[in-house]
C-alpha cells in the first residue's frame, strides 16, 4: 500500500507541473506516439548495433582458433604406382559424402583436394595439359599446387586433404579446412 | 536560423554519421567473414580494430547527445 503511494507520488507531481509522467512518455497510449522514434532513440539503437558488430568482428579474430579441427581418419588410397599411372584418383574422404581428388604435380609431389567447388559445389576435374583443377559449371580454375582460385567465380581455395606415403602406399590422413 | 532548427540539423547530422559508420562496420564484418573462409587470418585483427574505432566514434557521439540533453535540462531548471 505504502509502495503504491510512493509510486503514485511522481505522477502526482507531474500532474501539478502540467507534464506528462515518465511512464506515459515511455509507453504512450496512442499508436502514433508509440510508433514514433526520435533521432536520439535512433542514435541509441544504432550505437547498440555498432557495439554488436564490433563484438562480432572480434569473434571472427578468435574463431580461427575454433575452426573445425583436422580430421584424423586415416584412409588407404592405393599404391603410388597406381596414382602415377592415372591422371587423377577420385576417392571419398573423410566420409562417403565427401568426394575428393588426388593427383601428382609436375614437381612429382602428390596432392589432394576436396572435389567440391567452393563457388556452387560442382565437381572439379583435373586438366593435366593445363595442370589445373577446373570446374566445368562456371569455368572456375584452381591451382594444383595450393588449391587456390586462379580464375572464374570462386574466391575461396579448395579444402586440402593431407596425404602421407608409407611403404609405397598412399594414405589420406587429415583435412585442412 | 533558430536555435531549435540548428539543434535539429545537428542531431540529423549525428544520426547520418552514426548510420554511415554502422554501414561501414557491417561491411567490415562481411569482409572479415570472407577472409576467415579464405584462411587469410592476418586481416582479421585489423578489421576488428577498425570496427572498435568506429564504435568509439559512435559512443563519443552518443555521449555528446546525453551531455547536450543534460545541459539543456539543467538550463531549463535554472531559467524556468
Amino acid at each position: 500500500m505504502g509502495s503504491e503511494l510512493q509510486q503514485a507520488e511522481p505522477n502526482a507531481d507531474c500532474a501539478v507541473r502540467g507534464e506528462t509522467p515518465k511512464c506515459q512518455q515511455d509507453f504512450p497510449i496512442e499508436w502514433e506516439g508509440d510508433h514514433y522514434v526520435s533521432r536520439r532513440e535512433m542514435v541509441k539503437f544504432l550505437t547498440l548495433g555498432s557495439a554488436v558488430l564490433a563484438v562480432a568482428n572480434w569473434v571472427t579474430v578468435f574463431a580461427k582458433g575454433l575452426a573445425r579441427p583436422d580430421s584424423r581418419i586415416v584412409k588407404h588410397l592405393g599404391r603410388v604406382e597406381d596414382l602415377e599411372r592415372q591422371d587423377a584418383l577420385l576417392f571419398r574422404y573423410p566420409t562417403e559424402q565427401d568426394p575428393c581428388i588426388a593427383m601428382r604435380t609436375r614437381e612429382g609431389k602428390f596432392v589432394a583436394y576436396s572435389q567440391v567447388c567452393t563457388h556452387l559445389s560442382c565437381a572439379v576435374v583435373y586438366d593435366k595439359s593445363a595442370n589445373q583443377l577446373v570446374c566445368p559449371c562456371h569455368r572456375g580454375v584452381f591451382s594444383v599446387d595450393q588449391g587456390a582460385p586462379v580464375a572464374g567465380p570462386p574466391t575461396r581455395p579448395l579444402p586440402r586433404i593431407k596425404l602421407e606415403q608409407r611403404g609405397g602406399q598412399i594414405f589420406a590422413i587429415g583435412t585442412e579446412v | 536560423m533558430s536555435i531549435r532548427s540548428q539543434g535539429t540539423t545537428l542531431f540529423s547530422a549525428i544520426l547520418i554519421l552514426v548510420a554511415t559508420t554502422v554501414v561501414v562496420q557491417l561491411w567490415l564484418l562481411t569482409f572479415s567473414m570472407e577472409a576467415l573462409l579464405r584462411r587469410e587470418y592476418g586481416v582479421l585483427p585489423a578489421a576488428a580494430l577498425a570496427s572498435s574505432f568506429l564504435l568509439l566514434i559512435n559512443g563519443g557521439l552518443l555521449r555528446y547527445i546525453f551531455r547536450f540533453d543534460h545541459e539543456v535540462q539543467r538550463n531549463l531548471r535554472e531559467k524556468p
